[in-house]
């Protein structure tokens, strides 16, 4: 195991900086020191999510409530993020199928479309990154998708986003454009991303609090939502949020180096 | 010396000189002689030009911290003695980064864009790691 460990981390292994939670602790880090985010700011993500996670039976965290109180009694892993601030490790799998909307019509389950999509990837060796605390990859990967979908901001209804880390979330929502650089503790506090909330943000639980799956954790949540199979988290009356028709997703690689932005609609 | 037990830098074609030379206590950085882009981590081809034309040249060891971490869980034992540690990536002054330590210095005290500056530790007989510490 820790020759797999060293191999992957290569040089920085020599140096004790191993794996995704220390590379994404680098560029919270830097967004600390350029603008107001921290920890104050992530607790939002990680407890709204978690209550997200308390109504989705199949979510890893599904039986475990978790409050502020909670997220701050958290240890430091790798410092400024705690525990709570890292995805979850776990087996299991998902799959979503693509087809043409043609043939879609004709199977059992509503349709649900893809009104836009971007991609970018600044990819530089992530020690020479200057773009740890944004603009990332979402900014254009977010313009792309958004103007091939011919919508604005204000047409979202949830956001299915991926959150290998809390910092994750916020830098993406921000790239997009949800709010600006140091809004976000304003912006997620008072439950916004909660049941009941205003903007809704990754209904599972996300990759915080129901299941790791990659990608496929806010793609498989996003197409269940606007199919309303969601049952006891679903999107509309039964949470106190707005019935959704579009919802906006992401997708994230590496140390922020990689970026996909797509747009989902209900038919 | 024969009981360090971290794990060392891999070398390969790319990186072999750049360790060599911090054994003599240099930090070289790849300068490419075509446009004069400056790189770090070492590599066979200018990622500007594409030139394959490199020279050398060598940092002052001075710089500042662009961003760091405090780790609180050794994921290899052998750092479980160094807790918590300070991972860095500085900005040298030539301007490439380099990803790093920083020691001599409380963690609780590290801060971004302090001024730090090369400190050897040396390690084996075949590598030295180039870490930093605040400037005073």
């Amino acid at each position: 195991m820790f020759r797999m460990l060293t191999e992957m981390a290569g040089d920085a292994a020599a140096f004790g900086h191993f794996g995704a939670s220390a590379g994404y602790a680098l560029a919270a880090r830097r967004a600390m020191h350029e603008f107001h985010t921290g920890p104050d700011t992530w607790q939002h993500i990680a407890v709204g999510q978690r209550r997200w996670a308390n109504l989705n039976p199949r979510a890893v965290m599904h039986a475990k409530p978790m409050t502020s109180e909670d997220y701050y009694n958290a240890k430091w892993l790798v410092e400024p993020f705690r525990i709570p601030d890292n995805c979850l490790v776990n087996d299991g799998g998902r799959t979503c199928i693509i087809t043409t909307a043609e043939r879609a019509r004709d199977l059992r389950h509503p349709l649900v479309t893809i009104m836009g999509m971007g991609q970018h990837n600044p990819s530089t060796v992530f020690q020479q990154a200057t773009y740890l605390a944004g603009p990332t990859g979402a900014r254009l990967a977010g313009k792309t998708a958004f103007n091939m979908a011919g919508i604005t901001l204000g047409d979202i209804d949830a956001c299915e986003i991926y959150d290998c880390f809390t910092y994750t979330v916020e830098i993406t929502l921000q790239d997009y454009g949800f709010f600006g650089p140091g809004e976000g503790e304003d912006w997620f506090s008072g439950g916004t991303i909660e049941p009941g909330g205003r903007m809704p943000v990754n209904t599972s639980g996300g990759q915080l609090s129901e299941a790791y799956h990659m990608g496929l954790t806010p793609l498989t949540e996003g197409v269940m939502q606007l199919m309303g199979r969601c049952g006891e988290r679903q999107l509309g009356p039964a949470t106190g949020t707005k019935e959704p028709e579009i919802i906006v997703c992401s997708d994230n690689g590496a140390i922020l180096q990689c970026h996909s932005c797509y747009i989902l609609r209900r038919w | 010396m024969m009981s360090y037990d971290k794990p060392l830098p891999q070398i390969n074609a790319d990186t072999k000189e750049f360790w060599k030379c911090c054994k003599q206590h240099l930090i070289k950085i790849q300068k490419c002689s075509d446009c004069g882009t400056l790189r770090l981590p070492p590599s066979f081809l200018c990622p500007r030009c594409h030139s394959r034309n490199t020279d050398w040249i060598t940092s002052t060891g001075k710089g500042s911290i662009y961003t760091f971490t405090v780790n609180h869980v050794a994921f290899h034992p052998a750092f479980q003695g160094d807790l918590p540690y300070v991972v860095a990536v500085v900005a040298l002054e030539e301007g490439p980064h380099l990803l790093t330590n920083i020691v001599g210095c409380d963690p609780a005290e590290v801060r971004c864009d302090m001024p730090v500056e090369v400190t050897w530790d040396d390690v084996t007989d075949e590598f030295s790691l180039p870490k930093f510490r605040p400037v005073v």
